[in-house]
């Protein structure tokens, strides 16, 4: 492999930062699932369950145990009873089949006896310093009592309903960073193991896939006793764990722009890096192909019921069968076959196809890739603090390089402003509403950066070029937090969303995919505009299976023989 | 109990903006109560009682008018607004100390004094009535006391940070301070509605299967 300065430079922002590409994601090696995986799998982590104490309702507790070469990290889990008609993935839930916190090392019983007392009430308990996340989970009911019936009574599950469910349970809330007392992300950051994003996150989810099979096997032995069976192991790979995400990640990416960009821009340069190589060996084509067929594999299970995401998955399945024209027509000889690959796709193929290329192509190449998941955190609190002495001038210019394509719109058109995003008194739930038909104007939330960069740039308009900002900001505190933002583009050229994220026609789930598919989410199930269920580390090895060999492409599974 | 940075510095944000601030300032609010807390000083009784002055009054009032190294005000300046300026003239106090006042929770002006000291990599010191802060931009030495108001107050290039405050990861703010915060953050969440209940989160296909 030849290490070679990329000559192809990344994706203009322009390009990449609009909301159908952003909804187009997927998945790559730079997903903060894959990169704790792989991390953990070369270090020789060990995993241990200190505690599993459950009766005959699955009622109890349990503690799994993940060590690595420096520390050690526990997921304290609680099951629960839950009557069916209180389960619920929304925010306003107040009960749930299992609750969790991730310890920040080993447990003592005090500490279980603390959480118990707590981490079953969600958001009305509290964790402590000690705790790195707090998050709860619901069973799918039928795979659920399928699952517990079938191998009580001394038979696999149904692999059909395993493949259309994909899940036992899913999580509907993992809070990490400070929530509810919890350790903030400053005491961890540090750690190399926790320095790229959502790796206790993302760890609390490995060690929950875990305990939910380890649950639903004592379950199924409570129920049928002796005639009872243990879960073939190639089923239980299948299974991942699900996850129902609402609003709340759609204000994440738009209040952390430094943190945003980090993430696009390690997957542009990646990108940028793998176009620009003069030559590819046979072993990285192969690869690549190998990959290509299990990703068609993986396409052919996704299943959704949302009209959009039909269509999408629809030229993303038209995008799979060009790209077989293309490789067989020699598409991959030559010279520069990722740029001329990645040029072609960019012509033929729909933006779900796009993206799935622009992710494939870096699975050969993991020396060039990995490390840049070390850049994807956001240490760089100097941003937040404004240079009031930058002109006026300056200042435009970036409102234009962000948001020269806003400046012109209608803002006060009922279409360009239709929506309006606040939180509800009740638990604190994200919500997105319609301006001109509900009372929410007044709490309102900034979250639509291009129309306040319009409004900023129009008062900016009659400021002499070349006096300093500060003078402006004094006069129009009113724009401080988009002077702010236009300033953090300097050095986060990705880290503005270049649409309208309050018209009338804004799909949120574009935005909760771009988060997702930067955890390693498979499966995007819309189940309205604004929310959407994923899958997470379907196909993965268990903490007892894992080895640097299936460390990686676990998230790719093998096409059906 | 303790609480988190995280929670301290998004619950001050939902209460400076409940109290009227526009979100920008409320975020330089917001850092500045967390930098307080980090440092072992009780930002949210400072911004609590802040508040509980400025709530319904037109924020301009209470902002600094600086033409020169004097600002000073008729009525009382806000040191979120004034503090958010000093901050943006860095540059300028290389070059000149700044006199201001009278001005209301000057220990908020200290966060401020922070961001100035990590731009010009110097160290930083705030001075009102018998008080001193200095700050080199992490961490804050301080002398006297935390007054509610300050006829005047000095900032300049000046001190040391020997000795400095403790630095913490946790808060453990004044429960009343904390309680008058979550009050005025609970001002910027909708009233809970039926429509809002079903339509705002997009209830959609079931979530239950």
């Amino acid at each position: 492999m030849s290490q070679v300065e990329p000559h192809i430079a990344r994706r203009e922002p322009a390009r990449v930062m609009t909301l159908r590409r952003l909804g187009s994601f997927h998945q790559c090696r730079l997903s903060f699932m894959r990169v704790l995986t792989r991390r953990m799998a070369n270090e020789a982590w060990s995993f241990s369950r200190p505690e599993f104490e459950f009766d005959e309702n699955g009622v109890g507790r349990a503690v799994y145990t993940a060590t690595g070469p420096l520390r050690s990290y526990s997921l304290v889990a609680f099951a629960h009873d839950l009557p069916d008609e209180l389960r619920s993935d929304r925010v306003i839930a107040e009960a749930w089949d299992a609750t969790f916190a991730l310890f920040d090392g080993v447990p003592k019983q005090d500490d279980i006896d603390r959480l118990s007392r707590n981490v079953p009430f969600q958001e009305a308990g509290r964790v402590t310093e000690a705790e790195l996340s707090l998050s709860r989970a619901n069973r799918s009911v039928r795979l659920w009592s399928h699952v517990v019936d079938s191998l009580a009574e001394g038979r696999q599950p149904d692999q059909e309903m395993i493949d259309d469910v994909g899940y036992l349970m899913r999580t509907t809330a993992v809070y990490g960073s400070g929530k509810f007392g919890a350790a903030d992300r400053e005491v961890i950051a540090d750690r190399p193991e926790m320095h790229p994003p959502f790796q206790a996150e993302m760890l609390s989810v490995y060690l929950t896939r875990a305990f939910v099979r380890d649950l639903v096997q004592h379950m199924a032995r409570a129920k049928g006793g002796a005639r009872s069976v243990v879960l073939d192991r190639d089923i239980a790979r299948r299974l991942g764990i699900g996850n129902s995400t609402g609003l709340g990640m759609a204000p994440y990416i738009v209040n952390h722009p430094v943190l945003f960009n980090n993430w696009i821009m390690a997957r542009e340069e990646a990108i940028s890096r793998i176009r620009s190589l003069a030559s590819a060996t046979s072993q990285e084509v192969s690869i690549f192909l190998d990959l290509l067929a299990r990703s068609e594999a993986s396409v052919a299970r996704w299943t959704t019921e949302h009209p959009i995401q039909i269509a999408k998955l629809s030229d993303l399945r038209r995008d799979l069968k060009g790209l077989r024209g293309f490789i067989s027509g020699g598409g991959l000889d030559g010279p520069n076959p990722w740029d001329r690959l990645f040029v072609w796709s960019e012509k033929a193929l729909s933006e779900e196809g796009q993206e799935l290329v622009a992710s494939l192509i870096m699975e050969p190449y993991g020396e060039m890739v990995d490390g840049l998941a070390d850049c994807m955190a956001d240490s760089y609190s100097a941003a937040f603090r404004i240079d009031g002495s930058m002109p006026v001038e300056e200042v435009r210019q970036l409102i234009e390089t962000s948001f020269g394509w806003a400046l012109n719109m209608k803002w006060d058109d009922p279409q360009n402003c239709a929506r309006a995003w606040y939180v509800s008194e009740e638990k604190l739930e994200p919500r997105l509403g319609e301006r001109f038909e509900e009372p929410i104007a007044d709490y309102e939330q900034p979250l639509a950066p291009a129309r306040d960069a319009a409004a900023a740039f129009e008062a900016l308009k009659t400021w002499i070029d070349d006096s300093p900002i500060a003078e402006f900001l004094l006069k129009h505190p009113e724009h401080r937090h988009t002077v702010r933002r236009a300033q953090i583009s300097r050095n986060a050229p990705y880290g503005e969303i270049r649409d309208n994220t309050i018209g009338a026609g804004v799909m949120p789930i574009d935005m909760l995919r771009a988060k997702l598919s930067f955890f390693g989410a498979t499966h995007f199930d819309p189940r309205s505009d604004r929310w959407v269920r994923i899958c997470m580390y379907g196909g993965a090895p268990y903490p007892d299976e894992l080895t640097p060999e299936n460390a990686d492409f676990w998230i790719y599974p093998e096409p059906a023989e | 109990m303790t609480l988190s940075l995280n929670e301290i510095e998004s619950t001050a944000k939902k209460a400076a903006r409940g109290g009227g601030y526009p979100w920008g300032l409320a975020e330089e609010a917001a850092s500045a109560t967390r930098w307080l807390h980090s440092n072992d000083l009780d930002g949210c009784a400072a911004l609590a009682s802040l508040l509980d002055r400025v709530d319904g009054q037109e924020i301009a009032s209470w902002s600094p008018n600086p033409c020169n190294n004097v600002w000073s005000v008729e009525g009382m300046l806000c040191p979120i607004a004034a503090g958010a300026a000093i901050s943006d003239r860095a540059q300028e106090i290389a070059e000149s100390e700044i006199w201001l006042g009278p001005i209301a929770q000057p220990i908020l002006l200290a966060p401020f004094a922070a961001h100035v000291a990590q731009t010009l990599k110097k160290t930083i010191t705030v001075r009102y009535d018998d008080t001193e802060a200095s700050t080199d931009g992490e961490k804050i030495r301080l002398s006297g006391v935390c007054p509610k108001a300050s006829s005047w107050a000095w900032i300049g290039i000046n001190g040391s940070v020997d000795q400095p405050n403790r630095k913490r990861h946790r808060a453990r703010p004044d429960a009343a301070a904390w309680n008058a915060l979550v009050t005025y953050a609970h001002r910027t969440y909708a009233p809970a509605t039926e429509e809002s209940r079903l339509r705002g989160a997009g209830a959609g296909l079931s979530d239950n299967d």
